[in-house]
């Protein structure tokens, strides 16, 4: 095995780079009363090795590593709550903290990650090797080029498929989803559903709605490693809705259009997932999909339903007819 | 039940049809029995059900999860068969219920719940025009 680079030499080229600036924002976490399972649960789907535990004010109580989960295992504790086996000693980062302090607390105590807190203990991000590494060569403009026309679209509030306005506080549906609990998946969706149908919209529209929001909802609870959230906007002749997420973006978007090309873990296959559909079922039941999506920012979907075409139940064509739009 | 004329497809089939064929349990829905199969079909990937499933259709799987009852209830597809004689949370009886939602179990495998079915006159998508 190589040995690892020497951070600290050069941690006194970055000295203005703080804790905030590098750590990874979107952390995975869990409230104490969640059962030791879960968090095993979630360590295997989201591919991490350690959760820390907050309270419902988001402070930092705790932590669970890998090494928590194999003694649960080991000594049938899993069903035990995650506030009974966390690490409550820990050794967190705090915002400010600049690079060198961060490489010395690596250095020191030798652990994959820390939390990164603020001055009330509030957990704000993690921080690991990795995290400092891209800090670092980002400052260096290796990786990344700022493009600020691609951010704009993003964080935008305009529709991608008009380019009209869609304030999100104006929407008429908004629902945030929750991605700690794949059992959860498609509730965002089928509220959306209840309430387009309550809205007097066509029920066969409705269902158009309900199925392309549900396989948009499923995707950002199982791959996006972010959080989501649904807006849908009405207007008189159209529907549009939007799900968004701040999660790690889709790799390579023609790939996933492919059908049947699923980048889904186990886990999730068992429960009936990963069939490579997804996108593609969008594509079949929405007007007009646009998929946005930029690696470690996001993604967002946007799908537009026409309310005048209302057909006698006759599906759409297997294979997408058309390429989808694809900005990137 | 009255045997249906072997593969026609005029023959007016009921969920207690169904239920009697497969000797079927009801976890949900026992308000609709009286309601038209038009076509059955049998999937354990959730996104299979929410390409193709459509009202009407009665849908056959091995999936017991809370996902499988939401695909079907968002699809609004007519009844859910679990096979074999599959465990259900209470989650999953407690959605159902909620939704007014037809879920049944039976105790054969998929290939013979099929195979049922099909004997019987109940056709797939594929097979049946709308």
């Amino acid at each position: 095995m190589k040995s690892r680079i020497d951070l600290g030499k050069y941690a006194s080229l970055f000295q203005d780079l703080k804790a905030s600036e590098i750590m990874t924002k979107r952390v995975i976490s869990l409230g104490p009363e969640k059962k030791m399972a879960q968090a095993k649960e979630m360590m295997k789907i989201k591919r991490i090795s350690g959760i820390p535990i907050v309270d419902d004010k988001h402070h930092l109580l705790g932590l669970i590593s890998i090494q928590d989960i194999i003694v649960a295992l080991e000594f049938n504790r899993i069903k035990e709550p995650v506030k009974s086996m966390m690490a409550t000693e820990l050794i967190t980062i705090k915002t400010d903290d600049s690079l060198m302090e961060i490489v010395g607390k690596f250095e020191r105590f030798k652990y994959g990650r820390f939390p990164v807190v603020d001055e009330k203990n509030k957990l704000c991000g993690i921080i690991s090797r990795e995290d400092i590494m891209h800090g670092v060569l980002e400052r260096f403009n290796l990786i990344h080029t700022h493009d600020a026309k691609r951010r704009l679209k993003l964080e935008g509030d305009h529709s991608l498929v008009t380019g009209q306005d869609l304030d999100p506080e104006a929407a008429s549906f908004h629902f945030v989803i929750d991605t700690s609990d794949v059992n959860s998946a498609g509730t965002g969706s089928a509220l959306l559903k209840q309430f387009v149908g309550g809205k007097g919209i066509p029920a066969e529209t409705a269902r158009r709605v309900g199925i392309s929001c549900y396989e948009a909802e499923t995707n950002v609870v199982i791959h996006s490693k972010g959080r989501g959230e649904i807006y849908c906007f009405l207007f008189e002749d159209s529907i549009i809705v939007r799900v968004v997420d701040n999660g790690i973006g889709i790799e390579d978007i023609e790939k996933a259009m492919k059908e049947g090309f699923s980048t889904a873990p186990d886990y999730i296959r068992e429960l009936g997932f990963g069939a490579g559909m997804g996108l593609v079922n969008m594509k079949r039941f929405a007007d007009k999909l646009v998929v946005f999506s930029e690696k470690n920012v996001g993604t967002q979907v946007e799908m537009m339903f026409f309310l005048e075409r209302e057909k006698p139940e006759k599906p759409k064509p297997e294979i997408p007819q058309e390429p989808i739009d694809i900005l990137f | 039940m009255t045997a249906p004329q072997k593969g026609s497809f005029e023959v007016l089939m009921k969920i207690k049809d169904v239920i009697a064929v497969l000797n079927a349990e009801v976890l949900s829905g026992e308000n609709r029995l009286e309601e038209e199969v038009k076509w059955v079909g049998a999937a354990d990937m959730m996104s299979d059900v929410l390409s193709l499933g459509r009202p009407g259709m009665v849908i056959l799987t091995g999936n017991n999860s809370l996902q499988a009852l939401r695909s079907s209830v968002v699809t609004e597809i007519l009844a859910l068969v679990l096979i074999r004689n599959k465990p259900v949370g209470p989650e999953v009886i407690e959605f159902a219920k909620k939704n007014n939602f037809i879920l049944l179990r039976t105790a054969h495998y998929l290939f013979a719940t099929c195979g049922k079915l099909y004997q019987q006159g109940f056709r797939g998508i594929d097979e049946k025009p709308d």
